[in-house]
């Protein structure tokens, strides 16, 4: 498979997270090829198909996983080989291991003992409070719905205030409300400044909470950035948009004059512009539509969405 | 068509556990979601529609039968495809389709027969005739809808097709589950989390919540269009607010997007001149659409 590669846009100075061209091999198999990319505090999204290496480099980055090339860092200092790095890591793992004879707090509690933190119940309650748990840190985990499971992680995975969090899946197996609450959490997690990275297959969500992403394909970083801006870059792609107004037939005779329209068609429902220059199009559409004198009601955008952005970007 | 009735459908576990409680629903022919929270009781509606468990009070029919007596009957016109891994791994998808095929009663040759036709449309080819062990989780989630497809049901009950799959494993098995639903027209529950699947590929929505009828409807009349027109610039979203307001327009603010109330057709035009004025990119304009996830917002508890 051949990925077109964009470039970065993402600010040059350094992340908290940084990976520099980073490979790991197992054996003669490849499964990170090259992957240079920083992390900065917000909520990044990490996608990819299935098998193109990211719990790979999910794991370099938390240490469990020596690179076989390249160097991955958190604050300047390695992750391999270096404990002291979970001081500021904090890491939820796609398959649960938790004790379920052990209450919430329990098992807050030991992470906070594990860390060595001074005052461990009053660490615990900070993360449960977080995560929205204290209402039933007293029940036993394996009581507990998948989503309280989850968050309980995310507790554990933060009770030492690190500033990075690493999630891999966290939506998976979870219900719309338990998705709705999570999403909420990462979000807000991501305002207060930590450094968030999670992977998911589920676009829309995505979306919802990251406008950041990280493009793994074939263990490659095939994009990195915020996805509209990488939508744009993709010059060779025209950009599609649905347009309803008050006569379709007219606007579309004003707008194919336009250089930056490469094509029109006349539906039922609206017209489907294709457009060449997105940044062009999109200023001359509403004064077009005003100079006319036609009102506009529909202009949508139709191809970018990030799961748009992501089928161009396995197609390459 | 109604294909499904329940009245008063109730079913409780030893220990006094509740799944359903006295739901009540006509559920029409086409794409039906089945959505709701976990334990909510999706899974217990489906094993008592395929006849795996006795409701408890309240009746339920499937095409007119009922699912406890008239359980042979049933399952001939139902196939079902189960969330879990449950494959054999040590026989090929062929091998296995085709022995399904042969319990649902096919003669030999007839069940090879519509095994490899069920194999082909849910675009499994040359890889049906390895053993199952080494398939990818979409390939393996192909398999257990094959198998579903195999006695020619007239309804279909998937659990959770798309778990597991990544972004183009789940737009092929949406579209194939859409195209089951339009072109073979066999009538499709799917039981879902990711309601962004189910707006796309259902036709109407049961919702069920702590085993009650939360909300069962057609899907569109769930989208519909609000009075709310969202705008969405490429830059400047900051200056077109105060342009907005300036012109008298009430803004709320929604991530990029701004919200503006549709109160008469001439906010569209003084939304148009504010975007002019500034030259900005006018990136979306669009009269906001209600959501199947706003269902799930309106209550919180503690329990999520």
């Amino acid at each position: 498979m051949t990925t077109q590669t964009l470039p970065a846009e993402t600010p040059t100075t350094t992340g908290v997270v940084e990976l520099s061209t980073v490979s790991r091999w197992y054996g003669n198999v490849v499964a990170v090829n090259d992957i240079s990319m920083s992390l900065h505090p917000g909520v990044t999204g990490l996608l990819g198909p299935n098998g193109a290496g990211k719990t790979t480099v999910l794991h370099m980055m938390a240490g469990f996983l020596a690179p076989s090339r390249g160097t991955v860092t958190i604050d300047g200092k390695p992750t391999w080989r270096n404990p002291a790095v979970y001081r500021d890591l904090g890491l939820v793992t796609e398959r649960e291991s938790v004790h379920g004879y052990l209450t919430a707090r329990q098992f807050v509690t030991a992470c906070a003992k594990m860390q060595k933190l001074r005052d461990p119940a009053g660490a615990a309650q900070r993360a449960l409070e977080l995560v929205e748990m204290t209402d039933a840190a007293e029940r036993r985990i394996e009581t507990f719905s998948k989503g309280m499971r989850q968050r309980t992680r995310v507790a554990a995975a933060l009770v030492h205030e690190p500033r990075v969090l690493l999630l891999d899946e966290p939506f998976n197996g979870m219900d719309p409300r338990q998705r709705m609450h999570m999403m909420e959490l990462l979000h807000r997690l991501g305002d207060n400044g930590h450094t968030i990275l999670f992977s998911s297959h589920i676009l829309e969500e995505v979306e919802q909470v990251a406008g950041l992403v990280q493009v793994i394909v074939a263990g490659r970083l095939a994009a990195s950035g915020d996805y509209r801006k990488i939508r744009r870059l993709m010059t060779n792609r025209p950009h599609v948009f649905a347009v309803r107004s008050s006569d379709d037939r007219r606007l579309a005779v004003s707008l194919i004059a336009e250089k930056s329209v490469a094509g029109i068609e006349i539906e039922a429902t609206g017209l489907t512009v294709r457009a060449s220059d997105y940044g062009s199009f999109t200023r001359a559409l509403p004064r077009i539509a005003l100079d006319q004198g036609i009102r506009l009601r529909q202009v949508v955008p139709s191809d970018e969405s990030l799961e748009s952005v992501f089928s161009y970007l396995l197609e390459g | 068509m109604t294909i499904i009735v329940t009245d008063g459908l109730t079913k409780t576990y030893g220990g006094g556990v509740t799944a359903l409680a006295d739901l009540t629903v006509a559920v029409d022919a086409g794409v039906i979601g089945l959505v709701g929270a976990n334990g909510a009781g999706k899974s217990t509606f489906i094993k008592i529609m395929l006849g795996l468990l006795a409701p408890s009070g309240g009746s339920v029919r499937v095409f007119n039968l009922d699912p406890v007596t008239q359980t042979d009957q049933v399952r001939a016109r139902v196939g079902y495809m189960p969330e879990n891994d449950c494959l054999p791994p040590d026989v090929s998808a062929a091998e296995f389709v085709t022995h399904l095929g042969r319990m649902s009663g096919l003669p030999k040759t007839t069940a090879r027969e519509r095994a490899s036709e069920a194999l082909r449309h849910v675009g499994l080819y040359e890889e049906r005739y390895r053993q199952i062990g080494g398939y990818s989780t979409g390939m393996k989630q192909r398999v257990k809808l094959a198998q579903a497809l195999v006695h020619d049901p007239d309804l279909l009950l998937l659990d959770e097709p798309t778990n597991g799959l990544d972004p183009a494993g789940r737009d092929a098995m949406l579209s194939l589950i859409h195209r089951i639903g339009n072109e073979f027209g066999i009538s499709v529950v799917v039981c879902s989390h990711l309601l962004g699947e189910v707006e796309r590929i259902c036709d109407s929505l049961i919702a069920i919540e702590g085993g009650r009828l939360l909300r069962a409807d057609r899907i569109s009349s769930m989208t519909e269009a609000s009075d709310i027109l969202a705008v969405e610039v490429a830059d400047g979203t900051d200056e077109l607010a105060a342009a907005l307001e300036q012109r008298g327009l009430v803004v709320t603010r929604d991530g990029r997007m701004l919200l503006v109330p549709l109160e008469s057709d001439e906010a569209y035009d003084r939304i148009l001149h504010a975007v002019t004025d500034l030259d900005l990119n006018l990136h979306r304009l669009d009269q906001r659409r209600h959501r199947v996830a706003e269902l799930f917002t309106t209550k919180e508890t503690a329990d999520v």
